[in-house]
């Protein structure tokens, strides 16, 4: 073996790392070019090359396990049992050390600590003597509920939280802040809308339209699947210049056509239409013109 | 702070969207189905009370460290013996030697005979992994993770985890090309 100066590891091991580090996409261009051209010059780490692609395509296709209805709803559950019982609260005794099958009661470790710690047990102390004497805790509990509407409407910073329609605003906003945190934006990467429309069709049943309106400056880049409402919903990801449009398009059944609507707050712009078929739900960082001039692009390629 | 109905609303986005990743790794700690969907149902109660401690970042990276862990407490509850092999990584050359690792240099089976490998016999060899490479291949193929949010999880430095994924995957390659 001839000794390279590409920078790349010279001894077998090394290299046969990186040729698994080129196949997972852990490297940068120039590393990638430089194993290709190791890989290109060298039969037999191109057969090694060639075994790990087909052992990776072989992994990929294994069944996943199916999440069962039941299961989603059952995990489901313990996130609404919890906030259940922390406004109405349980007229059962406190449990100390309660099985897994009721995690509201369940004294948690980490983070959530010490929030429970402070509201917990004087509630559920508390409450069962109140109910006896009269309503002198009531208020405190009527306050207490009012205090986490106030917070959950400032922490989402769409207000009125009562409207369905805002909630489902505040869930598409949150969710387009999350993909710009989260490692990619998008769960399935295609410039090709024949192959983004069939994989949310896949996961969930639905695909909305998704015209390529590259010419028009916004590139449709992927898509993904939100969890709105309890309920799966495709959003679609265009890029326009150096900010993203996330498009959830949430079915409607015999809805009517509305025009859009601004509903734009916080430093992101929203717009919402529906065109009968699909509720839409357009949200970006880019300034309400561009994004206006989006929503017309989309709407006149999506009839 | 934030209020219980954000914490709650936090659950729904970080927790739900990945039960199938989770399920795929709890079924591949544990070996079988049933016993996951436990470790995950337990794992998602730990999240739900930790989720003020998720500050962002790869929401399915957060909610499988947590499985992995629940996995092992599970796992060293309901089956103690099963659970000698693993925390002793020492002698994981031996191991590997005795699982029949080829040197690189020697020839490997064909690509086709490997991507011809049918589904029972991929499980069986993925199943038959030494714990520590098992789990780091269901970590990286399976559930798609990056080697750094591997490295995060098990806590263990960037190389060790793609030698023990080269490992791994020799080790498929050798059992998938060993012809019937």
């Amino acid at each position: 073996m001839t000794n390279h100066d590409d920078g790349l590891p010279n001894d077998p091991e090394g290299i046969r790392l990186m040729i698994h580090a080129l196949i997972d996409g852990e490297l940068d261009a120039a590393a990638a070019l430089a194993v290709e051209r190791r890989i290109a010059a060298d039969p037999q780490l191109a057969a090694e090359h060639a075994r790990i692609v087909a052992l990776h395509a072989a992994v990929n296709r294994l069944p996943r396990p199916d999440v069962s209805d039941a299961f989603q709803a059952r995990i489901a559950a313990i996130g609404v049992a919890a906030m259940a019982q922390q406004t109405q609260d349980e007229p059962a005794e406190p449990q100390q050390g309660a099985p897994p099958a009721q995690p509201g009661l369940i004294i948690p470790t980490g983070g959530g600590q010490r929030r429970n710690a402070e509201t917990r047990p004087s509630q559920t102390r508390v409450l069962p003597r109140a109910r006896r004497f009269g309503s002198f805790d009531w208020r405190a509990m009527a306050a207490s509920i009012m205090i986490s509407a106030v917070l959950a409407s400032g922490a989402t910073q769409w207000v009125m939280v009562n409207s369905a329609s805002d909630s489902f605003a505040a869930a598409v906003a949150s969710g387009h802040r999350r993909s710009l945190l989260a490692a990619s934006p998008i769960d399935i990467v295609s410039s090709d809308r024949h192959t983004v429309k069939p994989w949310l069709d896949a996961r969930i049943g639905v695909s909305p339209p998704a015209p390529d309106l590259a010419q028009d400056g916004y590139a449709l880049i992927g898509g993904r699947v939100e969890v709105i409402a309890d309920r799966p919903v495709p959003a679609l990801v265009y890029r326009h210049r150096e900010h993203l449009i996330t498009l959830v398009a949430e079915p409607q059944q015999g809805g009517g056509t509305t025009a859009p609507d601004d509903l734009s707050s916080g430093g992101f712009s929203l717009v919402h239409w529906s065109d009968g078929a699909f509720s839409y739900w357009a949200i970006s960082d880019m300034e309400r013109p561009e994004l206006d001039d989006f929503v017309a692009r989309f709407r006149k390629a999506a009839v | 702070m934030l209020s219980e109905k954000a914490l709650a609303e936090r659950f729904g986005e970080v927790v739900l969207p990945h039960l199938g990743d989770a399920l795929a790794l709890a079924r591949w700690l544990t070996g079988n189905a049933a016993d996951a969907e436990d470790v995950v149902q337990e794992a998602c109660v730990k999240a739900h009370a930790g989720i003020a401690g998720y500050a962002g970042g790869n929401a399915r990276a957060w909610l499988l460290t947590i499985v992995r862990n629940t996995a092992y407490t599970w796992m060293s509850r309901n089956r103690p013996r099963a659970m000698l092999a693993v925390g002793d990584l020492g002698d994981l050359d031996e191991m590997a030697a005795a699982h029949g690792t080829r040197l690189p240099d020697e020839d490997g089976p064909e690509a086709s005979l490997i991507a011809r490998a049918d589904t029972a016999a991929l499980e069986a060899a993925i199943a038959a992994l030494p714990q520590p490479f098992r789990e780091t291949l269901v970590l990286r193929d399976i559930n798609g993770l990056s080697y750094r949010e591997i490295a995060a999880m098990l806590g263990v430095p960037m190389g060790t985890v793609m030698s023990r994924l080269a490992r791994a995957r020799g080790l498929l390659v050798s059992e998938l090309g060993r012809a019937p």
